[in-house]
């Protein structure tokens, strides 16, 4: 039951699959970036289909996987499959009025919440793992990574949201 | 200028309306092109301008074509690819050639409506497959391949057409020399161009449609089709990034062919010696014997009725390569001919592609 991979020209490439029951499953990765996917059901003569966009194909992939995200507005949370316990958040925020100036170090983010800043998006620009001097400025959007709750955490405490 | 903004417009309206119907535009496209330009209101005529727009339309769709025909691609098909193209080639023209001979047709003219008869409609084949989602299918396969099988042998037509104006040597020493020199110079300028397609900025555009056109610039200098030479060159250029090539010329491709539709509809002269009757004949043939073909396909490639049912309802569009060849070759009946034919097989063909699966339980 390996996967075999078909050129179709003009089209894509195909790849199919026949399960151990005899179902077959065929994803089209077409030239337009839309995705087919197949499933002809042993015995049946007509296959039912779906066609996808990129990212929709990327969720039901990563589900497969067994790497859930699940994106809640503008975060993702991830979760291993090796390390069931362990679901990490990465979220985005705009920075307001009341944290302008401030350093990282002098907010104290990660001893008083447990959050880490990853990178801060300034005008177009990205600063990627900022030093603890960095100092935020109105509109910057920062990406933070955390548990659950110390993003809840760093809302209240922090944000002020 | 305002009759080109005009037909674009229009065509524009008709391929919102077939498209939501899922329906081919290209019957539209000309349609619309008949109906407003000589044989109908002559609202839309002939301009020196419209009539270049519509050449590139040619030019571009013929190099997007040869984009797909990269060369070490073809060679590793296997027996299934090329049985399957000879009996549809084999089949088609016999019965193509037989049919406009028996309508009255003259050898030469017979030939050009043959090629045209033979010849499917890789955009709304492809179209469909994708529409009706068939993909799954192992038919699709041959049938997509057969359609890569079709684009070889467009090119022999072509040059078997076109020798009839020259001494057949001449030309096939020409063509050759062409064909070698494009493919030794991107073999040369390999690196520096893939560097060159690479860039953000306005030059791998400018480069495209450059090369596109001097490759018909030269083609008229040394009097061999146009069409040759620009498959040609898309044929050498597959070698380094077709997808890069295909996504530059893919906007070109697109709006000078709808021009291309439309004009060749304009120029259409239905008022000439074409009965109703002949064109209505080699469409219902043309319908005829694409089934045919595709059912000996599918029981010799697969083995079984249902795959012929399949393929044979897919291929009976016959669209734009069909135009073409009328546009080039064509004298005002055969064209008018091949229009009456596209338009029927195109219509026809594509509720056979949707409603195949009720075809093959008929029959089952």
């Amino acid at each position: 039951m390996g996967i075999k991979s078909v050129e179709l020209p003009g089209i894509g490439t195909k790849y199919e699959l026949e399960t151990e029951k005899g179902d077959k499953i065929a994803i089209v990765f077409m030239d337009s970036e839309r995705i087919q996917l197949y499933i002809l059901e042993k015995g049946s003569e007509t296959p039912t289909a779906t066609e996808l966009n990129a990212w929709e194909a990327r969720r039901i992939g990563s589900i497969l996987t067994g790497a859930i995200i699940e994106a809640e507005r503008e975060a993702v949370e991830i979760a291993f499959s090796a390390l069931s316990d362990l679901r990490i958040s990465i979220h985005t925020y705009i920075i307001g009025k009341n944290l302008a100036g401030k350093s990282i170090r002098e907010l104290a983010i990660r001893r008083k919440t447990g959050v880490s800043i990853i990178a801060v998006s300034r005008k177009g620009k990205n600063v990627i793992n900022p030093p603890p001097s960095f100092s935020f400025e109105e509109g910057d959007v920062v990406v933070a990574i955390g548990e659950h709750n110390q993003l809840k955490t760093f809302e209240s405490e922090i944000l002020g949201i | 200028m305002e009759q080109i903004a005009l037909a674009l417009f229009i065509c524009l309206i008709l391929a919102i309306v077939s498209k939501s119907l899922s329906f081919p535009p290209i019957p539209f496209y000309i349609l619309a092109g008949v109906l407003l330009g000589n044989s109908g209101l002559k609202i839309i005529g002939e301009s020196e301008v419209f009539h270049f727009f519509s050449q590139l339309g040619l030019i571009f769709l013929l190099f997007y074509i040869g984009l797909e025909l990269k060369p070490e691609r073809l060679m590793g098909r296997g027996s299934v690819f090329m049985t399957s193209g000879l009996i549809d080639l084999n089949v088609n023209m016999l019965i193509g050639f037989f049919a406009a001979l028996a309508i009255g047709f003259s050898y030469y003219e017979a030939f050009v409506v043959t090629s045209a008869f033979y010849i499917s409609s890789s955009a709304m084949v492809i179209a469909s497959l994708i529409e009706n989602k068939k993909l799954i299918l192992p038919e699709a396969e041959t049938v997509v391949w057969l359609m890569i099988f079709e684009d070889i042998v467009l090119v022999f037509l072509i040059f078997v057409i076109s020798a009839e104006t020259q001494h057949p040597f001449i030309l096939m020493l020409k063509v050759i020399a062409v064909v070698c020199l494009l493919f030794a110079i991107v073999k040369v300028v390999k690196r520096p161009l893939l560097k060159l397609l690479q860039r953000d900025d306005e030059l791998p555009v400018i480069l495209t449609f450059s090369a596109v056109l001097f490759a018909a610039f030269i083609s008229r200098y040394l009097n061999i089709p146009e069409v040759l030479t620009v498959i040609a060159l898309g044929s050498a250029l597959s070698t380094t990034n077709p997808r890069a090539f295909e996504r530059i010329s893919r906007p070109f491709k697109d709006v000078f062919l709808v021009l291309f539709f439309f004009f060749f509809g304009i120029s259409i002269d239905f008022s000439g010696n074409l009965s109703l009757m002949q064109a209505l004949i080699i469409s219902f043939v043309a319908i005829l014997s694409k089934l045919f073909s595709g059912f000996l396909v599918g029981r010799i490639v697969h083995r079984t009725n249902s795959a012929g049912i399949e393929i044979g309802a897919n291929t009976i569009a016959r669209g734009e390569f069909s135009i073409a060849i009328a546009a080039i070759y064509g004298s005002e009946i055969v064209s008018a001919t091949v229009t009456a034919m596209v338009i029927l097989t195109s219509i026809v063909g594509s509720f056979m592609a949707k409603y195949s699966s009720k075809l093959k339980a008929r029959f089952d």
